[in-house]
């Protein structure tokens, strides 16, 4: 959907209904948003000795105020516009300040029974059809860090794992009182890219995504959805006559059943996807013809107990990915290794003036490291950071069992989280050896204000991951690779709302790994061997206000760096200095 | 659904996810990746004896195991020419990879013997073989040229700085790039920039390349002895069609490069010692005036009607000393054979 569109309906809107807003109560128009007033101070850290070309130290920030005002000019309608105000500090006179529109939206219901939406949509329907999957490094973290986290997700309009994308909307239900209970339909069409030049002569075509979801409960313990979703290029938009066409078919039953104590869910979800290009060749008289085609499926059967005391929730299963299982909605990754971004903070070190390799520092406090467009190829990864579920749930050539828990007891004194998989590769790559995947991450609670009685926090937070990836065979095409995640930190409430908190996170990953390179299609064309051995490490000390949920002052020193062993790279160390007031309002 | 059902479609999914499994594996063999290097198919070349005047070509033919970088040098024996070609793949096909008898920079090959070499990267593996040029590639193959074989043009136009020294604006014989003559172009200004410039009407307007595939070559002598650091060509190409190219006969240049004319530029810094052979795609140059607002800059290649080759140094003179270094060296910067050849640089042809 054309921005432009979406700008002449809002000014329509607001401008036809300015007299009954005026003559009306003031609740026609009402606003909120976010504003956050951000500092970091980065320097090298005195130990550095071999880079002396890198200023000592460096900071920046900026002031910004997202506006979002929502008119109903009538009683179904809202219009709603963001509005980021954005001034970095050291300009002057507006010479620094930003002023742009971030999100534009209409939305309402027709007749009390069709809802609908234009302009900025955030969508999510399975985990195999359309899924924005957490980046690597963030499962089970501390809070500390989650200032960094929230303007990263925020920055880049990750919301519950949806995709932003720009289109149309709409949804409905029925309810019966025979047969079924309810049926409920959802579609959309959105638009991921637009036409753009490449060259002189050259026009990329438009890139659509469009689905739907129809989700019925058939009685009180089963519920039937189902959800097609097609990712394709209009070819006569553009100049090339080669188009991608990426349809995928998703079916799940969910029955449960459930007491005054215990709930048990059991859901069994299978689909399939093709994905192939299509050539034109309307201009030369002869028919059309498609090439790369491929097709897969999979197959999840999903088993989870619930203790309805919340103080127990197991969930086990099996799934099954085929390596030609390819949905772009839900494949595509948060962080694209090929994309050439390169880090804000010192990308080049050393005096022989080097890029800097890209840390889980970087990782976490980088928003400019992030992807928010949809992709029709499997985008790369580092296997260091994300080798078992690159892709999330939906990665292809993978099959295997997991398990998920979430254990406290009634007082919160403990909590307690496990996640685990044995997973295994389908078929090989590069060799018939099929890749055995182990995955366990663990994750301990203990809050002893809970405990003892205390009124102000005090709470201890340790967390674990470790994947290992092994293949056999032969010595050539053999591969081990280990990498630990581990974090521990400290919550301690000094006066009510004002927290001293202090965190250690730490990354390390050894062995050797065959990193995949693919061409325009996805096809595998090469394979590079990669040996690694390395450590990041970060330490936080910090001071935390909190004025009420989602606003907040917090002060934070991060001391940083990576250290390698048996790799080209150098070790390097820089500290920051970080001030974050972020108020929703 | 009782737990029995649902076993029993379980258990037939899982019978029918295994029986879909076809291909043994992903991607090409990482065995043969990186295993041992070896050629299946030794090194043949299509023609031992090209007569690269009447367009013939040398094609190689090689087949390795493996992807591998490879390279092919080509030496004349005679002349110390060289042309390299390399490429990724396991394959060399002789229908892909063939050469028409270009060096990859000056000197030019000529008809003498030449040595072929293929060698890996990171393999020790060396195939040689020889081949024995009958007849030189020649290089007048584009769709306009000036070499100065006849002189100056009669319609070109030279200006040059009068009251510089040593100022060497004319065509000379002593040593050409191609033929026999060239053009010289040089002096001692060192109070001022602009040394002097030549100025040529150029009339394709039957060419249909667009501007991506229109490249202008133009051969550059630098200083043979003593490098001025600071010296370079601008090569500006005017499409204004409304003027005259000599419309006032008052001065000694065109007057189709004002800065209220449609005309573009390209910086050739002239840093290296003896010819080289410069090639540039149109596309490449840049407006020379891109602020004013009246002039519609549109590259269309059948509208050049004139190109300027410039001769300009950086001031070394104590009233103007930006590159003090160079004071009382003389700025060199001599050139030859101008030609405009479509979809290859001349290299390349």
């Amino acid at each position: 959907m054309k921005r432009s569109f979406i700008l002449l309906l809002v000014f329509c809107a607001v401008f036809f209904s300015t007299v009954h807003i005026h003559a009306q109560v003031n609740e026609n128009i009402w606003f909120d948003g976010l504003s956050r007033s951000y500092f970091v101070r980065d320097a090298l850290d005195k130990s550095t000795m071999y880079d002396t070309i890198s200023a000592k130290n460096s900071s920046n920030g900026y002031n910004l105020l997202d506006l979002n005002t929502h008119v109903n000019p009538i009683k179904n309608i809202e219009i709603f516009a963001q509005i980021r105000i954005k001034n970095s500090f050291g300009s002057f006179f507006g010479s620094g300040t930003e002023i742009n529109v971030r999100q534009l939206k209409a939305k309402g219901t027709i007749n009390d029974k069709v809802r609908f939406s234009i302009g900025d949509l955030f969508l999510k329907q399975s985990k195999f059809t359309l899924y924005n999957y957490d980046e690597e490094l963030s499962g089970y973290e501390n809070d500390m860090l989650k200032p960094y986290r929230d303007i990263i997700h925020y920055e880049n309009f990750y919301t519950e794992n949806r995709w932003r994308l720009h289109g149309i909307q709409t949804d409905f239900s029925f309810k019966f009182d025979r047969f079924i209970r309810s049926l409920s339909f959802d579609f959309f069409v959105t638009r991921p890219r637009g036409s753009s030049q490449i060259n002189e002569t050259t026009y990329s075509s438009d890139l659509l995504l469009s689905g739907g979801s129809m989700i019925s409960e058939i009685n009180k313990r089963l519920t039937l959805s189902s959800n097609y979703i097609n990712l394709f290029e209009v070819a006569s938009s553009g100049t090339q006559n080669i188009s991608v066409r990426n349809p995928v078919h998703d079916i799940s039953l969910l029955h449960h059943f459930s007491n005054d104590k215990h709930r048990i869910e059991q859901k069994l979800q299978t689909g399939f996807s093709q994905r192939y290009w299509l050539h034109t060749e309307l201009e030369n008289g002869i028919a059309d013809s498609i090439s790369n085609d491929t097709k897969g499926m999979y197959f999840e059967l999903d088993n989870k107990y619930i203790k309805k005391d919340s103080t127990l929730s197991l969930t086990v299963g099996y799934r099954y990915i085929d390596p030609n299982f390819r949905s772009a909605g839900a494949q595509t990754r948060r962080l694209d290794y090929a994309s050439g971004n390169s880090n804000t903070i010192y990308p080049i070190y050393t005096n022989m003036s080097l890029r800097r390799p890209t840390s889980m520092f970087d990782l976490l406090s980088d928003d400019g490291l992030y992807n928010q467009d949809l992709s029709s190829i499997l985008m790369a990864f580092n296997p260091i950071y994300s080798n078992v579920l690159p892709y999330g749930e939906a990665t292809p050539n993978r099959t295997g069992v997991y398990l998920k828990a979430k254990i406290n007891n009634t007082n919160k004194v403990f909590l307690g989280k496990i996640n685990a998989g044995l997973f295994k590769e389908v078929i090989g790559q590069g060799t018939a050896e099929k890749r055995q995947f182990r995955l366990l991450k663990g994750m301990f609670t203990i809050n002893l204000h809970h405990r003892f009685n205390w009124k102000k926090e005090f709470s201890l937070s340790t967390s674990s991951e470790s994947k290992v990836t092994s293949r056999g065979g032969d010595s050539i095409s053999s591969l081990n690779l280990v990498s630990h995640q581990v974090n521990t930190s400290l919550n301690v409430e000094l006066a009510k709302k004002f927290f001293i908190q202090t965190s250690y996170k730490q990354f390390y990953a050894n062995g050797n790994e065959f990193l995949t390179q693919r061409d325009n299609y996805g096809n595998i064309t090469n394979f590079t061997l990669a040996q690694v051995n390395q450590k990041d490490h970060m330490l936080s000390l910090g001071l935390l206000y909190s004025f009420r949920e989602n606003v907040y002052a917090n002060l934070q020193y991060n001391w940083w760096g990576m250290t390698f062993s048996d790799q080209e790279y150098l070790d390097y160390k820089y500290n920051r200095l970080i001030l974050i007031l972020s108020v929703e309002l | 659904m009782n737990i029995k059902k649902t076993l029993i479609i379980f258990l037939g999914l899982v019978c029918f996810l295994y029986s879909c499994t076809k291909n043994e594996y992903e991607g090409p063999s990482i065995e043969i990746l990186y295993g041992d290097f070896e050629v299946i198919e030794p090194l043949k070349l299509t023609n031992k004896s090209p007569s690269f005047s009447s367009n013939e070509q040398v094609g190689f033919h090689c087949e390795f195991n493996k992807p591998v970088e490879w390279k092919i040098a080509i030496q004349g024996l005679s002349t110390n020419a060289n042309r390299e070609i390399t490429g990724f793949s396991s394959l060399i096909d002789s229908s892909m990879i063939i050469w028409k008898g270009g060096p990859s920079q000056v000197p030019f090959f000529s008809e003498e013997a030449c040595a072929i070499e293929l060698t890996f990267e990171n393999e020790i593996d060396t195939i040689k073989d020889t081949i024995n040029i009958i007849s030189a590639k020649t290089y007048e193959n584009g769709v306009w040229l000036e070499n100065f074989e006849d002189g100056l043009p009669n319609d070109g136009l030279v200006y040059y700085n009068t009251d510089g020294g040593g100022m060497t604006f004319s065509v000379a014989n002593d040593d050409a790039l191609l033929g026999s003559s060239y053009f010289k172009m040089g002096g001692k200004v060192n109070w001022d920039w602009p040394l002097g410039n030549l100025d040529l009407p150029v009339n394709i307007t039957n060419i249909n390349q667009s501007s991506e595939n229109l490249y202008i070559n133009i051969g550059i002598l630098s200083d043979l002895e003593d490098l001025h650091t600071g010296q370079f060509i601008n090569i500006l190409i005017s499409e204004e069609t409304e003027i005259p190219f000599n419309d006032n006969l008052e001065n000694n240049a065109s007057d189709l490069f004002e800065s209220t004319m449609e005309v573009y530029k390209i910086k050739v810094p002239v840093d290296w010692n003896g010819w080289q052979m410069k090639s540039f795609r149109y596309s490449d140059f840049e407006p020379v005036s891109p602020n004013n607002q009246n002039i519609n800059f549109n590259m269309n290649p059948n509208d050049i009607r004139a190109i300027r080759i410039s001769c300009q140094a950086c001031p070394s003179s104590t009233g103007n000393p930006i590159c003090p270094e160079n004071f009382g060296k003389d700025v060199r910067t001599d050139i030859d054979h101008i030609i405009f050849t479509e979809n290859y640089s001349l290299l390349e042809q």
